[in-house]
């Protein structure tokens, strides 16, 4: 490179050549050299350590750990008392089956059962109304369920019914919420069974391919294919198939193929009267749609877990999305990424080319999330601050759950491991509590006492504090996901009187 | 930020390269601590600069998914990244790696100039 200090016009491209390669190099950091580093890819050594004091809060805020050694927890609800109650979820990603079971957590710590069920987890998520528990279960083996749990108030007695049955949560993801608008209708939702419509091998990973070997996902409304047909390993036996979008593995599908809608179906909400009456169905087109909540001005918002860069369609680069739920819609899954059409090369992975679109038409116009979170953060449970004293009103506090890197997909750095807040007028994401530390990620891996993976988040009745359920150590290493039992926590969020604030 | 003759003088003249590759050298060594910003640990981004103000917009609208906060996550860290102003907007315009280009439909010139601004007053809050 001699000469290329020497000024001159015929110098010019040298010169803008070092901009570029050191913009390579610091800002797009070898993204293809360096492994992965995600939140999970760490090594862990029960017990669990718990310290509020490692994670950091706004001024005047403080935290508290209120229940520890929960396992697979995934919500929290409270009944007429304003006593909290959380679920257990029974089941984890990583093919870990204990028993779901709803908990009251008493003052001291102690742990009381309410109701528990069988090997048909997870119980994603619990919402209450009175002292009558909702509860979502998943139903990897048997097909998802909402449960309602009644109890007499004191708690000594609870009786158990399924509302809904048969909803289709065999795949990677389940049955989840649910929530009770005021007028005591409630809202819940089913995943779908796949990352990006087609059944893959990585789904024989996730371990439901071998239970349900003809499940896939099925369509809201009638739907045309656009014949796209992916070709994979075949785990069950060898050789190679190709399987196409809303199809059994292995059947390819063709152009122009109807595939008729039904309800219930995946990546959809819906509702039901009290009693388990009148199901229908009301958006869909989602991916995973973990978290509901209504605004204090009463609309109902979703928060929904992005693509995957893995299986046979992957896709590169999806955030984690919050939307406001509109009657009807259709949200994009499986051929937009939050709004943008996934064919965009943006969704590339970098070692191969952008998905196509798998329908030949689409339902509905492309919708504009209120807010966008870190790819692969795991965007799940969440609430809405609606009390002055607490402060952030109107605000949507999200528990990020944190990457599952590798196996989702490569990341430069743990994302997730917090809890979030969103002002929905700028949709401007804000850390609300996380770990200390120069780096941020889950206890188990940069050290302390602090948060794990955050799952949920719901104020209690007067919204003075914010309960914060952490479902504890899932690791990500050697190729597999190994959830640690006994490692969760919830913890209580409240204004600090002895702490001046400067919060709006 | 615009691309002024300044930046551009800096860019051909000798005096101007060697400046920038000491800039450049100097983000490849240190890095410039730690990317951390969030708001509990570092406390929050206090300006009256709309400028700055509409770019936390632009930012958590195109950036911030893989750039959260400016902290790594998908993509790397930019926080402890003392880049000119030009080089992310050539970095955004042109793409590099994994990360794809944005042309004005996407991000239109505006707001661009507005997440320049941003990430310019985020990495001075981690200063103190």
């Amino acid at each position: 490179m001699r000469g290329t200090l020497a000024p001159g016009h015929h110098r010019r491209p040298t010169c803008w050549l070092l901009p570029v390669v050191f913009s390579v190099l610091f800002l797009q950091g070898c993204y293809s050299f360096r492994p992965s580093a995600g939140g999970g890819q760490t090594d862990f050594d029960p017990p669990r350590t718990v310290n509020p004091a490692d994670v950091a809060l706004p001024a005047g805020f403080r935290i508290e750990a209120v229940a520890t050694g929960l396992s697979f927890p995934t919500g929290v609800a409270f009944d007429e008392a304003g006593r909290p109650h959380v679920v257990e979820a029974g089941y984890s990603y990583g093919e870990v089956f204990l028993t779901p079971r709803l908990l009251r957590v008493e003052p001291d710590g102690s742990l009381t059962t309410i109701a528990s069920g069988g090997d048909n987890g997870p119980w994603n998520g619990v919402a209450s109304y009175g002292n009558t528990f909702y509860v979502a279960e998943g139903g990897v083996r048997d097909g998802g369920r909402i449960l309602r749990i009644a109890t007499d108030g004191a708690g000594s007695r609870a009786s158990a019914e399924a509302l809904v049955e048969g909803l289709p949560g065999y795949g990677d993801h389940h049955a989840n919420g649910p929530v009770v608008a005021r007028d005591g209708t409630i809202y819940f939702s089913v995943g779908t069974a796949t990352n990006s419509a087609v059944v893959g091998p990585d789904n024989a990973e996730f371990g439901w391919l071998e239970r349900r070997p003809d499940f896939h996902d099925v369509p809201c409304r009638d739907v045309y294919l656009a014949g796209r047909q992916y070709e994979s390993d075949d785990p069950r036996g060898g050789g190679r198939v190709r399987t196409g979008a809303f199809q059994p593995y292995g059947e390819a599908g063709t152009a122009g193929q109807l595939v008729r809608g039904q309800v219930p179906c995946n990546g959809a909400l819906f509702r039901m009267d009290a009693d388990g009456r009148d199901l229908e169905l009301v958006a869909w087109g989602f991916r995973n749609p973990f978290g509901l909540a209504f605004s204090p001005a009463g609309r109902l918002y979703v928060t929904d877990n992005g693509y995957d860069n893995r299986g046979s369609r992957p896709v590169f680069g999806a955030p984690d999305v919050l939307w406001q739920v509109t009657e009807g819609a259709w949200y994009g899954w499986p051929d937009y990424v939050a709004g943008q059409p996934v064919e965009d090369e943006r969704f590339a992975p970098p070692d191969g080319e952008a998905p196509q679109f798998v329908l030949a038409a689409h339902p509905d116009g492309p919708r504009r999330p209120e807010a966008r979170f870190g790819v692969h953060s795991s965007a799940n449970g969440f609430d809405f601050s609606f009390n002055p004293d607490f402060g952030y009103v109107n605000e949507a506090f999200v528990a990020l759950f944190g990457d599952q890197a590798p196996g989702t997909g490569k990341v430069m750095a743990p994302v997730g491991f917090k809890l979030v807040r969103v002002d929905l007028l700028s949709g401007v994401v804000r850390d609300f509590a996380v770990n200390r530390g120069e780096q941020n990620g889950p206890a188990s891996r940069i050290g302390g006492g602090g948060f794990e993976r955050p799952v949920a988040a719901r104020f209690d009745h007067g919204g003075a504090a914010l309960y914060v359920v952490d479902f504890g150590v899932l690791l990500e290493t050697g190729g597999e996901t190994v959830p640690q039992p006994e490692t969760g926590v919830l913890w209580r969020i409240t204004r600090s009187p002895a702490e001046e604030a400067d919060v709006p | 930020m615009n691309q002024s003759d300044t930046s551009r003088a800096a860019i051909t003249g000798s005096a101007g390269l060697r400046g920038l590759l000491l800039v450049c050298a100097a983000a490849a060594l240190a890095a410039c601590g730690t990317a951390r910003r969030a708001e509990p640990v570092t406390g929050p981004l206090l300006t009256t600069d709309p400028l700055v103000q509409r770019g936390a917009i632009a930012y958590a609208r195109h950036c911030h998914e893989c750039h959260t906060g400016g902290e790594a996550a998908l993509g790397p860290s930019l926080n402890d990244k003392p880049l000119p102003g030009f080089l992310i907007r050539l970095q955004v315009r042109r793409g590099f790696g994994a990360m794809p280009a944005f042309d004005e439909g996407h991000v239109s010139e505006r707001e661009l100039e507005e997440i320049v601004a941003y990430m310019r007053a985020l990495r001075a809050q981690g200063r103190g």
